[in-house]
């Protein structure tokens, strides 16, 4: 029974690798196109998923806003498929940026927020983005 | 000394070549290689994408080909490029929509992403609308109606390319 931890710990590594990869697979088929493989956009005309949003993480109402933004909530997602995608773009891209206690995004936070849809996006990014004394 | 020795045993394997070939059948060889080099990529068969690492079946300048299964355009593979790249002189769009297809060589689905070619005229060959899964133009980052020319020099549009960037979930 001694390998039984070693057993479980594989186990439950191999489990959050594949989480990982549908996780990446969902960012590639929804948000990729745009954003990029590899997160870094198109600007102006396409944000950066690098850095940003690991600042906007250490608020509350800036962890809204990545699941009220419109590429995001309405994303043809479940609740949890979302919150995956958007705990792997804060893990994956970000991680330089995110606060040192960040916790992942619930999906209970993540179904109240996209359904607060955002009526005027440009406008609610400039506000965060000066709430916060983001570039 | 050694330059005698070292000409002594080019001229033996030189001589020992020439008794056993002639020029004739080198020149045949030669030709054959390398017009089969040539022409085995071009060939709508079987094969593995060694970039890609999988293997496809069927002809990439026919519509019904597996990764045009959301395709809406015209087949770069028609227009001077291949079904992977633009034609020389028209510029990849950085942004594109991704969709999944079904390859029928393995079985397999995969990630495949609709690139525009853009900044020529119009390519008019093989032009093809595939719709699976594919969103009405409300839902832009779905729909294949829409013109993907941005981030380029250019917002012409002139052929789209089909690459692949990963396997995927069969859709539910």
């Amino acid at each position: 029974m001694r390998w039984l931890p070693a057993l479980l710990l594989a186990c439950s590594a191999a489990g959050a690798s594949a989480d990982d990869a549908r996780a990446r697979m969902h960012y590639l088929l929804h948000c990729g196109g745009c954003h990029l493989p590899d997160g870094r956009g198109v600007p102006p005309e396409v944000p950066s998923l690098r850095g940003d949003p690991g600042r906007l993480a250490a608020y509350p109402d800036g962890r809204r806003y990545l699941a009220r933004i419109p590429g995001a909530s309405q994303a043809p997602l479940s609740d949890a498929e979302l919150t995956a995608v958007l705990n792997w773009v804060l893990t994956e891209f970000n991680a330089d940026t995110l606060p040192a206690d960040h916790e992942p995004l619930t999906v209970d936070e993540v179904a109240s927020a996209r359904r607060d849809a955002l009526a005027d996006p440009a406008r609610e990014r400039r506000a965060i983005w000066e709430r916060h004394s983001l570039d | 000394m050694i330059s005698n020795w070292l000409d002594e045993r080019v001229g033996r394997g030189t001589r020992a070549l020439a008794r056993r070939t002639s020029r004739r059948s080198f020149l045949g060889r030669l030709g054959s290689l390398l017009a089969g080099s040539t022409v085995l990529p071009l060939l709508p068969v079987a094969r593995a994408l060694a970039a890609e690492g999988l293997t496809e079946v069927g002809d990439p300048e026919s519509c019904d080909y597996w990764r045009y299964c959301a395709l809406g355009g015209t087949l770069c593979a028609c227009c001077g490029g291949t079904m992977s790249s633009c034609p020389p002189g028209a510029e990849p769009s950085p942004i594109t929509w991704v969709g999944t297809c079904h390859n029928p060589a393995d079985g397999q689905h995969y990630l495949i992403a609709y690139n525009d070619c853009c900044g020529k005229a119009p390519c008019e060959r093989c032009f093809c609308h595939r719709t699976e899964r594919d969103k009405p133009v409300y839902f832009p980052s779905k729909s294949n109606d829409i013109l993907w020319c941005f981030g380029t020099k250019s917002h012409a549009y002139h052929c789209t390319v089909a690459a692949v960037q990963g396997r995927a979930e069969a859709p539910s």
